[in-house]
């Protein structure tokens, strides 16, 4: 498989820079230098990148699980649905396909969470025409139309407008200053190496995971193990993002405190 | 190049590396990057209502290092439910605009230069102090509860004047005078809680698609889950409402009012009104005689008997009201049968449509009217619901009273009583308060824009967190005539620049939503708290802070209206040792929380019309509540749905089923109103062929000046642009997007034509959204206005369209 040749070259130099309260901070410059001929267009350094280390059992050296993995990834599952149906190019390296794709899918909203907005004209007055192609998702050459995440909620453009209205001239746009959040990257927490990874966000409004992870979806975020259907029974969402989970609790602030932790003034 | 921020990046790089180095392959870097473990959301989540309309959704605010980065719906929330709109979702971009004003600036030699905030106040003050009487405050229903309630103490028992107003003036104002001449007391007895329970649903002329889109989901995705609900859409244009309703009637401009008797009329003559409710809790009620000339009658009537009632609707006949409306006699037929029905369950829904009208209070009450008379009423499913456009609408113009006739609570100025309430209330000496109704908004503008010597007596106009420059009626006689004035001087706090501040004398740049604690209070009565979570920009401060800065300065100058009768300020505060706390110096202000501070002062105004309000931290544990929040005997907070029914209202006696206890007419029971159709003051002519219809879009809330700065909305719907029919177009020879000129008797502005777009106006009718400061709308409407309500018509007048060249 093309996947097991060498397409990025590391180099790593380590620096030290300090030690933090609670814990190491490891800080390292990194220089990459692409592969040559066959070399993704992107390099490492313009990924969105993960925000956190990994917990401390999951790559330490000597680790059965983690030596395991590699044989894992080169030994597809038997029940395996060949990602290359959907886009054969997103199997030959499943990395850069996702960094596209998180990348595509940034363009089309303001923060993580965000509803996307519609990257090509719609009907103005029949709202119900977004069923056509996104109630089951379809591919039409190299376009994708998804499948809602959510259950069916009948007022479309209620949340998803188009990413540039038919009156949209050239005028210019009052600027903005926002950085709306991103998810660090590119899978959930692993409680081991091998084991099921808990989803990196919420349910809530994605109930559907074929939506994004089906064949209609995202290149590169494609299971190798489409025909298992019950997605839950194995993967959790992580509770940082759930609403329900007791974090959200809200503060009794008695006068003279900021209760933002935003420095009052 | 980086596209993350440093620290996640060289993280990143060290576990790749560390990775690479214990496997000594490059493949393992792959797989590192893939297996990362997320420590956890760096994102601190709090709650908050939404900023932009009177839905009153809550949202979660996601903060990292002191900027809001993310929102979700919030789930916890009884309104929406988690979900939210493309507005609620992009809120936190409003925050952003790179244009935000964060430094006072003053008017010299008719430049704006950078002043100090110490300038600033001192010139406020001495303004309002050099004329106490030509000074006018005009608010808004986006103030937070307690800025309203600190304005309207600051006017009207600090200065003792009525010269107050605000906004919701311009749009919820003939809402009021329905609740009022109908029973007695503002505000729906309903809640949103109808909409899930109703089986039929009304619009009188309401794209809530648009407009209320979190509401109009809990409508239709009802239908997904199964149960059948009947929408009835009717409206003068094709919205992406009629897109999802079973009936659309198309009426003309006006014809509400002929459609709401023709219900009446269809029930006396068959005979199948709710005898038993309307015996036991209604009175018949007409207007009485003009008391002069100039006036019209008085708004609350005089009783009228069945009979007459009956005589009146008579002649409104489905053939009738066809003729009138444009509404099929037929569909008239359809609609008395639907009211006549005791096993269905109906909900009307309004909001500009019915209010923005020269005939506004009229139409409220007539829908009231045919909903008590039916039987449709105080029933979950079973209600007249009038939705608001603004955040606060409700919470603080209307139920702080922070208008120029009403006290706190909903009480009047002009009464002698709620004034000498309202002086022991807030500790001022008796006599404070002026009897004489200050001037409502149009007026209070008119007045501001005519030379001083000919009767423009209000010289000085404060305008906090709102967009007049914009939104006003007849724009060039309302707001521009100012700016040749050179003794009128203009004060406007706000947070970016407008079409307000561009002839302002005096900016002040204001912190907004999550930069300040607040309380809003949305459609159904539910007062809801947050808190706040990051910086203002800049110089930026809060509205409340420059209102209580100004009367701290006025007390110093010495004008002894800012001292309550114990010679303390009226904005006295102290800590829990009872020392006092300077919150007129702003490195003090947060100090306590004067938002708390201020609605425990308003909270005891609240019972005075069984409106009560719970303590501030029931508000901070919840997602709102709603009026009247009654404390139980086991010490909690129970909160109202629907009023008047004794199912559900503790303020109605055991064995009465409904009591009206603010009755008008004094027997516990509504009114139901006679009102008859008339004709629009200004109709479409030869010269003047189309009427004109103003409204909202989507994507923007009100002026725009928040929505407009967001890409994801502004790249939607970037500007404004007049619908047309089709037929219209093709009769002129105008094509799509062809530039033209919609021209009144007051004004004209240039658009471009939009066919078979948003929405599809009937032949004759026009229609132009009022989001964009580029093209003023508001340079064209009319300012005639309901003679109760004073709220402009900004649905109908006569326009013209002129092809250039």
């Amino acid at each position: 498989m093309q996947t097991k040749t060498a397409r990025f070259r590391v180099k790593v130099e380590w620096i030290w820079l300090g030690v933090l309260a609670g814990g190491c901070a490891l800080v390292a410059a990194t220089s990459v230098v692409g592969g040559q001929s066959q070399a993704s267009p992107l390099t490492v350094a313009s990924m969105p990148v993960p925000a956190s280390p990994p917990a401390a059992s999951a790559m330490m050296p000597g680790d059965r699980a983690s030596q395991s993995l590699p044989w894992r990834l080169n030994n597809p599952a038997p029940n395996l649905v060949p990602e290359s149906r959907a886009n054969p190019a997103a199997v030959v390296d499943k990395l850069a396909a996702r960094v596209r794709s998180m990348e595509q899918r940034a363009t089309l909203r303001a923060y993580e969470g965000a509803p996307p907005v519609i990257p090509h004209a719609i009907a103005d007055l029949n709202i119900q025409s977004c069923r056509a192609c996104h109630a089951e998702g379809l591919r039409a050459g190299d376009k994708i139309a998804k499948m809602v995440s959510h259950t069916y909620l009948t007022n479309c453009t209620q949340c998803h407008v188009e990413a540039a209205g038919p009156l949209l001239g050239n005028d210019p746009l009052l600027p903005n200053s926002f950085h709306g959040f991103r998810s660090s990257g590119y899978g959930g927490t692993r409680a081991w190496a091998g084991a099921p990874p808990v989803m990196p966000h919420t349910t809530f409004m994605r109930t559907n995971c074929v939506s994004c992870h089906g064949e209609h979806g995202y290149d590169g975020w494609r299971p190798d193990h489409l025909s298992r259907t019950n997605c839950v029974q194995c993967h959790v969402p992580a509770a940082e993002f759930d609403q329900l989970a007791p974090t959200f609790g809200l503060p009794d602030v008695a006068d003279g405190q900021s209760p933002g932790g935003a420095a009052p003034r | 190049m980086l596209t993350v921020d440093r620290r996640t990046f060289v993280k990143a790089s060290a576990m790749a590396a560390a990775a690479a180095a214990a496997s000594g392959s490059n493949r393992a870097f792959a797989l590192t990057v893939l297996n990362n473990q997320p420590e956890g959301s760096p994102l601190k989540w709090q709650k908050a209502p939404c900023r932009f309309c009177g839905t009153g959704c809550h949202v979660m605010v996601g903060t990292e290092n002191g900027r809001v980065v993310a929102i979700q719906g919030d789930q916890k929330a009884e309104v929406n439910k988690g979900l939210l709109c493309v507005k609620g979702y992009h809120v936190g971009l409003a925050l952003y605009g790179k244009d935000r004003l964060t430094t006072p600036m003053l008017r010299k030699n008719g430049k704006m230069v950078p002043i100090s905030w110490e300038e600033a106040i001192e010139t406020i003050a001495s303004k309002i102090k050099a004329n106490p009487k030509g000074f006018a405050l005009y608010g808004s229903g986006q103030w937070t509860i307690g800025e309203g309630f600190a304005g309207n103490k600051f006017m009207k028992a600090g200065l003792g004047s009525n010269q107050i107003d605000g906004n919701p003036r311009l749009c919820m104002s003939s809402a009021v005078t329905g609740f009022l001449s109908t029973f007695g007391v503002d505000e729906p007895p309903g809640v949103y809680d109808d909409i899930e329970a109703c089986d039929v649903a009304i619009m009188w002329g309401n794209n809530m698609a648009e407009m209320h889109p979190v509401l109009f989901s809990r409508l239709v995705d009802r239908r997904t889950r199964g149960e059948k609900v009947t929408i009835i859409d009717m409206t003068t244009r094709r919205t992406r409402t009629s897109d999802l309703a079973d009936h659309v009637l198309y009426f003309k401009p006006h014809g509400d009012l002929a459609i709401a008797n023709g219900i009446a009329h269809l029930m006396v003559k068959s005979d199948k009104y709710d005898k038993d409710f309307v015996a036991k809790h209604c009175n018949f009620r007409k207007l009485g005689p003009k008391p002069d000339e100039k006036s019209p009658p008085d708004m609350l009537g005089v009783p009228m008997t069945f009979e007459e009632f009956a005589a009146a609707v008579e002649p409104y006949t489905p053939e009738k009201v066809e003729e009138l409306s444009g509404v099929p006699a037929d569909k008239i037929r359809m609609l008395g049968e639907l009211f006549m029905r005791r096993d269905i369950r109906i909900n009307s829904f309004w909001c500009m449509g019915m209010n923005q009208h020269t005939r506004g209070t009229a139409i409220n009450c007539i829908v009231h009217g045919i909903h008590l008379m039916s039987g449709h009423f105080g029933k979950p499913g079973d209600a007249a619901t009038s939705l608001t456009g603004q955040p606060s609408a409700c919470g603080t113009v209307r139920e702080v009273g922070t208008l120029c006739h009403l006290l706190p609570g909903g009480r009047l100025v002009a009464n002698a009583e709620h004034r000498k309430e309202a002086e022991e209330l807030w500790n001022v000496p008796e006599g404070r308060i002026g009897a004489k109704p200050g001037y409502h908004t149009v007026e209070m503008f008119k007045r501001f824009n005519t030379p001083t010597d000919q009767g423009g007596d209000i010289t000085t106009l404060w305008v906090q967190v709102t967009n007049p420059g914009q939104t006003l009626p007849n724009l060039n006689r309302n707001f521009r005539a100012k700016k040749d004035l050179a003794d009128k001087f203009m004060i406007v706090s706000d947070v970016y620049p407008t079409a307000t501040t561009e002839l302002a004398d005096l900016i002040l740049p204001s912190a907004m939503w999550v930069e300040k604690n607040g309380m809003y209070g949305n459609s159904e009565r539910r007062t809801q708290q947050w808190f706040k979570m990051v910086s203002p920009p800049g110089e930026a401060r809060d509205d409340c802070w420059q209102l209580i800065a100004v009367s701290r300065r006025l007390m110093d100058l010495g004008m002894e209206g800012m001292k309550g009768k114990d010679g303390k300020w009226i904005f006295h505060t102290t800590d829990k040792a009872g020392k006092e706390v300077p919150i007129w110096d702003w490195a003090h202000y947060y100090d306590v929380n004067v938002d708390e501070r201020l609605f425990e002062e308003y909270r005891p105004f609240s019972t005075k019309k069984h409106k009560n309000l719970a303590p501030y931290q029931e508000y901070v544990k919840s997602r709102g509540l709603r009026w009247p929040v009654v404390e139980q005997p086991d010490g909690s907070w129970r909160e109202t749905r629907w009023r008047f029914s004794e199912f559900d209202d503790p303020y109605v006696a055991k064995g009465k089923g409904f009591q009206f206890y603010h009755s008008v007419s004094k027997d516990d029971k509504a009114l139901i109103w006679f009102r008859p159709h008339e004709h629009p003051p200004e109709m479409p002519d030869n010269d003047y062929p189309f009427w004109l219809c103003t409204g909202r879009v989507l994507e923007h809330w009100h002026s725009g000046s928040m929505t407009r700065r967001i890409p994801q909305l502004h790249r939607a719907m970037p500007k404004a642009y007049v619908e047309m029919n089709k037929a219209d177009a093709t009769r002129l020879g105008i094509r799509n997007n062809e530039v033209v000129t919609v021209k009144s008797r007051r004004g004209e502005i240039e658009l471009p034509v939009w066919i078979g777009g948003r929405g599809d106006p009937k032949p004759g009718e026009v229609f132009v959204p009022f989001f964009d400061e580029g093209k003023l709308i508001n340079l064209v409407t009319l300012d005639e206005y309901d003679p109760y309500s004073k709220q402009p018509d900004y649905k109908k007048c006569a326009v013209t369209i002129v092809r250039k060249g």
